[in-house]
């Protein structure tokens, strides 16, 4: 039945993704909801939260608050906390409650910005998308808003654009992704993970950009646009996370986030594999696919896919594996946080 | 600007009265700091006992949560405990379903379909839903109705409206009144009783027990406790309840209007004179005379062990622990503790108790979780040297700590014997850390 979950619990939505995206940025981050949304994004999907400070809040919002559309007072308790905290911008994000009451993002970003002289960033989530969307609002938003400047061209310093533990799963991804450039000579900033609002203002400097989750890559686009920045799409990473096997003439189905699964497949093939198909329950960019490439998004999506006797391994979230009772190849877990809420590399 | 986080004094407060609360203190004045010291105010789901899990409380009973997807994200913290094992379905709301509402259709197919299912036919569905609902006004007792005529079993709303949580009915008391409106009017018996308001049995050897047992009571319900769905439904044979926590009161009052059972509140204290008087005037209300002078002093003799061990105790108290606050940091001056720092919500409710702590302990600061400047809180120089209660133990992660936050509801005189024994083992684990 169409939306009806019988194993999965929902995945990571957009307002989920779009804190992801800003959360080590240095601002104050106001999910506009009226406390179970900010209680599910920090709780469960920002790992971070539990070892790091970060400036969030909800907007405490009351039925009489949605009812009567009092933005003005949302605008006011903003502007209050302001005053006590040392941020330098503001994001506000969206939950269903505002998507219910036609929120005008638009309007309410300007007027929070005039009562308080900071930047504002309004993303205009629903809590119905999943986080992959929020993202994409988020990263455009955010370097639409900061990555103003021309700069010259840095030779060697890379930018990494869609690095969250949501798509990563990992929370030394940033540093790791960091290390393999300094070992080729080259200065690799990780935005959002590690590399702060500075770096980001700095964009238009590096000599390329690569994409690790396909939520960046409108944003890639943008800034090759903007300040003609070219950009490849990879995930470097991706070699350490197969486990060790011979996987010649295999036939795989990987599930996972679109350039992570990509990049296994590309890996897999190199390892001799027959036959490799990628799935995703998220966005799948049509220049990132493969023809026979697999959108999912009902359960049974999956498991009439998987029930297919010609695959001899499946790799996919842990928290998949329940799905596939009577699969009897080689179920191999990679952690898409996103999709369980659990970090971990290759399991 | 400003880089401490705000607090008031326990006498600055009393002297302001409760008309007079700073704005800090009431969470409708600001934006509400998220941190693990507020998850259970903002998520109560994803601690202890919030609307999801407190709706399957009901024996065999499952629960269909039909809402936007953020909604029902962190339920796999729940369902990745045993007895939640197949016990939480979803049906994901898209914008359309907002639009047109045609998710409400889909409820009954819904149920029916996870109902045939599963092995054992549920006790009961219990169907969640959220915000959007709650503005979208869905009449989500009919539409139980018609998905009751679809599964054949009995199928129950509950409401997970965040938005209405400062209200007069929030969410923790509606949905004690969804779990009890299953059961159906039978025969008093003289002898039973049922304990009302947690979804968790009180500890084993809480002397409630023994007290109820004294007074003539031969059977005490608590519906965690209940086996299946005929015990649970014995709970209308009761001659009265016991209402043990504040939220059960118009459960408690639906018992009263429909099954004819009336109800007496007792509150959760740990001043161990304040219980005492508590229980007389509850055996007075029964015409009994309870004796309840080995648990006092049993109560009495783990202070007193706990305070010639560790006399210098400075407390930090918070309120995401199984207690009040304000209540158990006067217990604790009372026992001749200090208490440097208490982070709490202030209510009508534990004013009295913020009062008669300003006569002893004046000093004694007060801050609150949800306010914006608690980013800055640096406990440093606090003199804090042992925390209670999960938030407390966040901010003071360099002293012995008691979450205090367990399922098992501590009551009582038990309840006392019980924090300080703990309290003196946390403190021994501590000394015994290299």
């Amino acid at each position: 039945m169409k939306g009806l979950r019988k194993y999965l619990t929902p995945f990571a939505p957009d307002q989920s993704g779009a804190v992801s995206v800003l959360y080590e940025l240095g601002g104050i981050l106001v999910i506009c909801d009226a406390g179970g949304c900010v209680g599910n994004v920090c709780g469960f999907d920002e790992p971070r939260w539990f070892s790091r400070k970060s400036a969030i809040f909800s907007a405490g919002l009351r039925d009489m608050d949605a009812i009567l559309g009092r933005d003005d007072r949302l605008v006011a308790k903003l502007t209050s906390a302001v005053e006590k905290l040392d941020v330098s911008f503001a994001a506000i994000i969206g939950t269903p409650v505002p998507a219910v009451i036609g929120t005008d993002y638009k309007a309410l970003g300007r007027m929070t910005e005039k009562k308080t002289g900071l930047p504002v960033l309004t993303i205009d989530t629903n809590g119905m998308d999943l986080y992959d969307r929020g993202q994409e609002k988020a990263w455009l938003a955010l370097f639409k808003k900061f990555a103003v400047d021309e700069m010259p061209v840095e030779k060697g310093r890379v930018g990494i654009i869609g690095a969250t533990p949501q798509d990563l799963s990992d929370l030394s991804a940033g540093d790791r992704l960091r290390q393999i450039f300094a070992a080729d000579g080259k200065k690799a900033v990780c935005y959002g993970m590690g590399d702060g609002l500075d770096a980001v203002k700095q964009a238009a400097s590096a000599e390329y950009n690569l994409v690790v989750s396909p939520s960046a890559l409108e944003t890639a686009k943008y800034l090759q646009k903007q300040f003609g920045t070219p950009y490849v799409v990879g995930y470097p990473l991706v070699k350490t996370m197969l486990p060790e096997a011979d996987y010649t003439g295999k036939k795989v189905l990987i599930v996972h986030q679109q350039v992570m699964a990509n990049a296994l497949r590309e890996e897999l093939k190199m390892r001799g594999a027959s036959e490799v198909k990628v799935c995703s329950w998220f966005d799948m960019k049509p220049e990132l696919r493969e023809e026979d490439d697999v959108y999912l998004k009902e359960e049974d999506d999956f498991t009439e896919l998987a029930a297919d006797s010609k695959w001899d391994v499946v790799i996919a979230d842990d928290c998949m594996k329940s799905m596939l009772p009577k699969f009897d190849g080689q179920f191999i877990g990679i952690r898409h946080f996103a999709v369980s809420g659990k970090l971990g590399g290759a399991c | 600007m400003m880089q401490d986080a705000f607090f008031c004094t326990v006498g600055e407060l009393a002297a302001m009265g409760r008309e007079n609360i700073p704005p800090q203190f009431i969470s409708g004045a600001h934006l509400i700091y998220s941190s693990p010291a507020t998850l259970a105010f903002n998520s109560p789901g994803a601690e202890g006992f919030g609307v999801k899990r407190a709706g399957l409380a009901i024996p065999d009973s499952i629960m269909l949560i039909v809402a936007p997807g953020c909604c029902g994200r962190n339920t796999s913290l729940i369902s990745s405990m045993r007895e939640y094992d197949q016990r939480f379905f979803y049906l994901m709301m898209d914008e359309t379903d907002i639009v047109t509402g045609r998710h409400l259709k889909k409820i009954p197919k819904a149920v029916k379909e996870i109902c045939d299912s599963l092995e054992k036919k549920p006790s009961v569905v219990m169907i969640c839903i959220t915000c959007v609902d709650a503005l979208l006004g869905t009449d989500m007792e009919r539409v139980c109705r018609k998905a009751e005529e679809a599964a054949g079993l009995p199928v129950r709303p509950c409401y997970m409206y965040a938005l209405t949580r400062e209200g007069r009915k929030p969410p923790m008391v509606h949905v004690r009144q969804s779990l009890y409106s299953l059961l159906e009017p039978r025969k008093k018996r003289g002898n039973v009783v049922n304990l009302l308001g947690f979804f968790s049995p009180i500890v084993d050897d809480c002397e409630l027990y023994d007290l109820l047992h004294q007074a003539g009571v031969k059977t005490i319900h608590e519906i965690s406790a209940c086996r299946d769905y005929e015990e649970y439904q014995t709970m209308s044979e009761a001659n009265f309840n016991l209402v043990l926590h504040p939220e059960a009161r118009f459960a408690a009052e639906d018992f009263h209007d429909r099954l004819k059972i009336p109800f007496i509140e007792l509150t959760r204290l740990y001043q161990i004179d304040k219980i005492g008087s508590q229980y007389r005037a509850f055996g007075k209300v029964l015409g009994v005379t309870f004796d309840d002078q080995a648990a006092a002093e049993s109560a009495q003799k783990a202070v007193d062990a706990f305070k010639a061990q560790y006399p210098e105790t400075a407390f930090a108290v918070g309120e995401c622990m199984n207690g009040d606050a304000f209540e158990l940091s006067l217990a604790l001056v009372r026992y001749g503790f200090k208490v440097p720092e208490i982070y709490g919500t202030i209510t009508a409710e534990n004013f009295i108790y913020i009062k008669q702590l300003a006569a002893l302990s004046p000093e004694t600061r007060v801050y609150s979780n949800m306010e914006p400047t608690m980013l800055y809180y640096d406990g440093e120089n606090s003199g804090v040297n042992m925390a209670i209660g999960k938030d407390a133990a966040y901010y003071h992660q360099n002293c012995p700590n008691v979450m205090w936050n367990q399922d098992r509801q501590p009551y009582g005189y038990a309840g006392v014997r019980r924090l300080f024994e703990a309290l003196t083992e946390a403190e021994n684990r501590w000394e015994e850390q290299p």
